[in-house]
């Protein structure tokens, strides 16, 4: 297990963010055992960009969900900032693939509606949702309910609401997968904007190889039956990252190896990763 | 701050479409006058065929008294019809009152405690098999005469569709929604008062304005078993003399009474609304 941590690179002298080790996630259903992460380990560092991909239902939702601590592993440890998550916890901000807005709150409102529940000050928080709301363009909208805005322009408040409370952590679930393609792109450009601006810890769940590549330091690439972490690749892009790279050589070269590895695992073939491939298969 | 970069991506372009032009104004008047006018009309008619029916068909009063003649009685013997639409109308209230308050209890719990729901669930919808109104009479049996009997079967014919409706409300909520709220940290009061609440308001109102209709027929069941008051009292004993004017004058007086209680319950709804629906204002 500690072979796994310092095996990583990317930790800087203070160590891991978030450091998932070895987790496991079986549910108990009538029909019997169903493993939906076999085991998974993971490090972020902070300030670092990591995605989750894979395809539907591999377990990378489940995984991120219980980074978030709303589902507890039924094995291995989630750790951030040192201290096992147990509960949820407020120094993560979260974002679904669905908004998830209030409908009958406007936009302001609804980017404030973190700041209600932590039971903080409203007033010197109000600037601050003004400030989210005008970085991602919706200034005009902010009195605008959900009902009258796009879903590219709800998913916006959604990342302001994420942002409000300034969280370490921003954990992302498909965000954009319900999204049409064109606005999808400008999405993934907005929030590496965003990301300037505001230096988050993310890790971003997709299953769109292309918007892993665009928007990460790491890819983690997720599958295999039952599910593992097959591959961890490091992004060698510049950032600031603009449109025009998804247009290089290199950039076709790295989804292609995304692309391969994917397959590869749901193909059934032996996977690449080092730890804990043959854990759970005799569960199921 | 850094709107200067957003432009550049385009997606600034989307926004100005997304709000819709106002409505052409001429329309809007002529939907409005036809939706008032119709069914006024509608009913001008009726009541003159009546009217007419009567006159020309000589046919008696006590059969069927004209709409002049009903309006006519209102009109004279308002005191009388007034007096007895008091009892009436506050009975209706407080069941329809006591009713709501129980239903929306009873869904809370059933929404929060799942050995409540599977032990409560299947009764309420068995409940709701009985012909309730024939129970009334045990109402008398149990609680006497006076107003308290009649106001709890009202409350227990009215309260069924608040529960169905307002449970259905609070389970309505995304779930999504509820998963941010628990990342969130929310404690369930802060789920419950900011997201399930107002979430389930449109279903509790919609239970709310059928059961504030079956709270009035309630206590009209318990006046036509017994009372000595009220307009199911006036009704009953105007009918046994036969005298079908003031039955159908009292008839008139509750639709009053009960257009008057179902448009409180509507108003509540619009206050509501104000605050909590998906349109601005």
């Amino acid at each position: 297990m500690l072979a796994v941590q310092t095996a990583r690179d990317a930790t800087p002298a203070l160590g891991p963010l978030v450091s998932v080790t070895d987790v496991q996630k079986t549910y108990f259903a009538r029909q019997g055992a169903v493993q939906a992460v076999a085991s998974a380990s993971i490090d972020v560092a902070r300030g670092e960009f990591v995605s989750l991909l894979g395809p539907s239902g591999c377990g990378k939702s489940t995984l991120l969900m219980m980074i978030a601590g709303l589902e507890r592993p039924t094995g291995g440890s989630i750790l951030l900032g040192g201290t096992e998550v147990r509960e949820p916890r407020r120094e993560i901000g979260i974002i679904f693939q669905d908004a998830t807005l209030l409908p009958w709150k406007s936009a302001l409102d609804n980017v404030l509606f973190p700041i209600r529940i932590l039971k903080l000050p409203i007033e010197p928080y109000r600037r601050r949702a003004r400030e989210l709301l005008a970085m991602v363009g919706l200034s005009d909208f902010e009195n605008k309910k959900p009902s009258q805005l796009s879903g590219g322009m709800r998913q916006r408040v959604a990342i302001c609401r994420a942002l409000i409370h300034d969280p370490d952590i921003l954990l992302m679930d498909e965000p954009f997968s319900a999204l049409d393609a064109i606005t999808r792109d400008q999405m993934n450009v907005a929030l590496s904007e965003i990301l300037e601006t505001y230096k988050k810890t993310v890790i971003f769940v997709t299953h769109s190889i292309r918007e892993a590549a665009f928007l990460s330091d790491r890819v983690l690439v997720m599958g295999g039956r039952p599910s593992t972490i097959v591959l961890d690749m490091k992004m060698p892009f510049e950032r600031p990252r603009r449109f025009e790279i998804e247009e290089t050589p290199e950039f076709t070269a790295v989804c292609r190896k995304l692309r391969l590895t994917i397959e590869e695992a749901h193909s059934g073939a032996p996977a690449h990763s080092p730890s804990a491939q043959s854990r759970g298969a005799r569960i199921e | 701050m850094a709107a200067s970069g957003f432009p550049s991506t385009g997606m600034g372009t989307e926004t100005g479409a997304i709000i819709a032009g106002p409505q052409p104004a001429k329309d809007a008047g002529l939907t409005r006058l036809r939706s008032t006018g119709l069914p006024l009309g509608l009913a001008a008619i009726v009541l003159a065929v009546w009217q007419l029916a009567v006159t020309l068909g000589h046919i008696p009063p006590v059969i069927l008294p004209s709409p002049l003649s009903i309006a006519k009685y209102i009109y004279e013997r308002y005191d009388i019809l007034l007096m007895h639409a008091v009892p009436t109308t506050l009975e209706s209230a407080a069941g329809f009152a006591i009713a709501t308050l129980l239903g929306i209890g009873l869904a809370i719990i059933i929404t929060y405690s799942d050995i409540a729901r599977e032990a409560l669930y299947p009764n309420l919808v068995f409940f709701q098999l009985i012909p309730k109104i024939a129970l009334a009479p045990l109402f008398i049996i149990w609680l006497g005469i006076g107003s308290q009997s009649r106001i709890a079967f009202a409350v227990f014919i009215a309260f069924f569709p608040v529960v169905i409706s307002t449970a259905a409300g609070f389970a309505s909520v995304d779930k999504s929604m509820l998963r941010l709220c628990r990342a969130l940290t929310a404690n369930e009061w802060q789920i419950f008062s900011s997201v399930r609440f107002p979430a389930a308001l449109p279903y509790i109102f919609s239970g709310m304005k059928i059961a504030i209709t079956l709270a009035i027929i309630g206590v009209i069941i318990g006046e036509f078993i017994t009372a000595q008051a009220g307009l199911g009292y006036l009704i009953i004993f105007a009918t046994a003399r036969a005298d079908t004017e003031i039955s159908m004058a009292a008839i008139v007086v509750l639709c009053i009474c009960g257009l008057l209680l179902y448009g409180l319950v509507a108003l509540a709804e619009s206050i509501a609304n104000r605050f909590y629906s998906a349109e601005n204002p």
